[in-house]
């Protein structure tokens, strides 16, 4: 009888780690800190903006003028939800060029499945795994090289040249979506930045700087000051995510230390290793600085959206994060805090001691496009009409609206964009983003997420000071060449 | 009529819906995890059979240990925790001094029916370094200097990622403990007490052993339970700093969909399934040898 109990327990326990754990990974959707939203998310528009589509938009929008033959359901996935099209110019342009297409195309039936961006990733990842791909979809850069090795993406090359747009295609912006030369997708949504010091003018001509430092000597003696003056830092950062570090400050620290050919490398496996010297200065550079105590003490425990309310809260007089940090401090402040709204400065991170590769950097890019299931490659009508929509959502309609609406750039140049009728501050950013700055290549949007979490991981620790920078690189090193 | 006993056939038809539910949704995932668990599979529908090999990279991943010896140790403290503070609970309840029982017992089981997400967020903010009641509270009685910055200490972050899931689940013990308790024999404890034991040998030496096989229910749940922790420190600290809270759980999940490594991550499921299995088995057979003893004492 104790026999029975025992194993009857035994089942049972059994029985229970199974259904917790499979309800483990179901529950964990939709919780994670939200990452990937940044590169899509962008600066809100601002007062005197219409959100509306003008109407001489609208009589030639809603596709290529090619015929689209194809009647019949399209499955489109992405992750512009309705909730994040809220002041976010990227993801409203995005809604609305979809709907001016599905307009002007009755015939078809466009199965749109739109999740937030989290939900979107696991998604995306589960579909292709399972080699079940929509048709159209939005393709994350570090997915590509991957996904094209295994076909299960569509060969874009001829397509992307014989887009009607083709000429006026900011090509910089294909690099992630590359594999072999060949091309898998159309950069979509706006090029936004992901690493930018958002600071308050008043506090530092307060402290003396006319502008943001350009040293981190300097940017030392203003700690000082402003520790004194009731601040309790000088800058605001969260990294609680672990990815933070990486994309709002390694990634564009790191040009500087290694330049971009070092990185260039990487992606192509030419050579360079995670444990060249310059990285790990990089590295030791990084630490260095969050040990400095310039930053919150907290920086590892709170998110980016902790540590932006520290700015607009006054405790820290500037903050670092990424465009989709702008956008929601845009925002909030715009009506809460109309002086400090109007002081808001943007600047690069300041040059490190030693760092000689590249200058005033920032990294910019678009992380995900457009791309197609190769199964469509055998009913070419269906694929006509899904290429017709590719070139819609990332042509000069979707740029002319995001561009008069909100002053962003999508892949599409169109003439430049009168500046005149925005406010100073989204002049400022416009400026800071696409004009005043060099560009460098956003990390994850190249290799692999298994060889960023590596470093995400570790690089927290470093910053800590529980580990070295070469412990770091090694690690990260070793899952580079386990992984890509 | 109603005393007789239905047919099989009626039997079968009214069980097989649930066991059809319940082969697809716990054995089948199980199974196809340990198929997938020998192959190489990294985004994308591309799998190669490689045997055992991503068991041997497991054994030697030094990161999944570090996340089994976390979850022990959590098993350990929500143990010592849960349960325990449950059966402490129970006997305060039940002395004579507490009024307003019902009211004890609703409030307490109170946390447990809050989502973990929401304990999660709920203790960030306890230990949130500049809002946090924590530091609040360790300020306001003058020990300024203890303040820190809670969940960025490695050292600790285990502990402090364990107190939200005591806090919410004693209530949970407490329930079951309580009925337990209800059933024991009020004329037993009366003699006890006529014989001159106090509250705490009543406690020990009376209910205790009455309530043995329910506490031993309750230790099997609380294991099975921890061996899976994700949600509250998937919230709190995703595992960091580093992998200072990483548990075994969070490590599979962050395997399979954040590395986008499929196969490893099923092999990582099938060992927290065995690891967790393992675990109880042990407790069982501790449990067993424990009654041994104490039939030949």
């Amino acid at each position: 009888m104790k026999r029975v109990k025992v194993v009857t327990t035994l089942l049972l326990s059994a029985t229970l780690l199974a259904s917790t754990m499979l309800s483990g990974c179901g529950s964990s959707n939709g919780e994670e800190t939200n990452k990937g939203g940044k590169e899509s998310e962008s600066v809100s528009s601002t007062q005197g903006t219409e959100k509306e589509v003008e109407s001489e938009d609208s009589t030639d929008s809603g596709g290529t003028g090619g015929e689209v033959a194809f009647s019949g359901e399209l499955t489109f996935l992405h992750f512009s939800t309705s909730e994040e099209s809220e002041g976010n110019g990227g993801s409203d342009g995005f809604r609305t060029t979809i709907k001016q297409w599905e307009d002007a195309h009755p015939d078809v039936d466009l199965n749109q499945t739109v999740l937030s961006n989290d939900d979107f990733k696991t998604q995306i990842a589960t579909q292709a795994a399972a080699n079940d791909l929509p048709d159209v979809f939005m393709l994350q850069g570090m997915n590509t090289k991957s996904w094209a090795e295994q076909g299960i993406i569509l060969d874009m090359t001829d397509i992307i040249k014989d887009s009607p747009y083709y000429s006026d295609y900011n090509t910089n912006y294909f690099t992630p979506f590359t594999s072999e030369d060949k091309l898998y997708g159309l950069p979509a949504l706006t090029g936004g930045t992901c690493t930018v010091v958002v600071y308050d003018k008043q506090a530092w001509e307060d402290a003396g700087f006319a502008e943001f430092p350009k040293t981190w000597a300097e940017l030392e003696e203003a700690d000082a000051y402003f520790k004194e003056n009731g601040y309790k830092e000088t800058l605001a950062f969260g990294n609680s995510g672990q990815w933070q570090l990486n994309s709002c400050f390694m990634s564009a620290i790191g040009s500087r230390f290694t330049g971009d050919d070092w990185f260039l490398s990487i992606i192509d496996k030419e050579g360079a290793k995670f444990t060249d010297q310059e990285f790990v200065d990089m590295l030791t550079f990084t630490q260095d600085a969050f040990q400095s105590g310039i930053f919150n003490d907290d920086f590892n425990a709170i998110n980016n959206e902790d540590a932006r309310e520290y700015f607009i809260s006054g405790e820290s007089p500037a903050f670092v994060g990424g465009n989709w940090d702008v956008s929601y401090i845009q925002a909030t402040i715009q009506e809460e805090d109309p002086d400090l709204y109007e002081n808001m400065g943007f600047a690069v991170l300041p040059q490190p001691e030693g760092a000689t590769k590249t200058e005033n950097t920032q990294n910019i890019g678009m992380g995900y496009a457009v791309a197609i299931n190769s199964k469509l490659k055998d009913d070419p009508e269906k694929l006509a009409a899904a290429v017709d929509l590719a070139y819609t959502l990332t042509g000069p309609d979707f740029a002319t609206y995001v561009g008069e609406n909100y002053a962003l750039q999508g892949l599409t140049k169109v003439a430049d964009i009168d500046l005149s009728k925005f406010d100073e501050v989204t002049k400022a950013f416009y400026n800071y983003s696409y004009v005043d700055t060099n560009a460098s290549e956003i990390y994850d949007s190249y290799v692999s997420s298994a060889v960023w979490e590596v470093l995400n991981t570790e690089a927290q620790s470093m910053v800590n000071g529980d580990t070295t920078p070469e412990d770091v690189a090694e690690k990260t090193q070793e899952a580079y060449e386990a992984n890509y | 009529m109603l005393s007789r006993k239905p047919k099989k056939s009626v039997l079968f038809a009214y069980l097989i819906v649930p066991m059809l539910l319940y082969v697809f949704s716990v054995f089948v995932p199980l199974v196809a995890a340990g198929f997938y668990s020998f192959f190489q599979w990294k985004g994308g529908p591309n799998k190669t059979f490689i045997g055992l090999e991503n068991y041997v990279t497991l054994m030697k991943d030094s990161v999944f240990w570090e996340a089994f010896g976390h979850n022990i140790y959590l098993v350990i403290l929500c143990v010592i925790g849960q349960v325990g503070i449950a059966f402490l609970f129970v006997i305060i309840i039940n002395s004579k001094l507490v009024k307003l029982k019902g009211i004890h017992r609703t409030f307490g089981f109170f946390p447990s029916t809050i989502s973990a997400v929401a304990v999660g967020f709920i203790w960030t903010m306890i230990y949130d370094s500049r809002r946090g009641l924590l530091n609040w509270f360790l300020e306001a009685i003058g020990q300024g200097a203890k303040t820190q910055v809670w969940l960025n200490n490695p050292k600790i972050v285990m502990t402090l990622v364990a107190i939200p899931l005591i806090w919410q689940y004693i209530g949970y013990y407490m329930i079951i403990l309580l009925s337990a308790t209800a059933s024991i024999d009020s004329e037993i404890l009366e003699s006890a007490e006529l014989d001159g034991a106090n509250t705490v040998q009543r406690a020990i030496h009376v209910i205790l052993p009455m309530i043995k096989s329910t506490i031993m229910v309750c230790i099997v749940l609380c294991v099975s339970g921890n061996m899976k922790a994700f949600d509250n420190i998937y919230v709190m600290t995703t595992g960091g700093p580093g992998n200072s809270s990483m548990v075994m759980a969070l490590y599979g999940y962050k395997v399979s969909f954040t590395q986008q490594n499929m196969g490893y991550g099923s092999a990582i499921s099938v060992a927290i399934f065995v690891l967790g299995l393992l675990v109880i088995g042990g407790i069982q057979l501790l449990s067993k040898i424990v009654n041994k003893n104490e039939e030949v004492v």
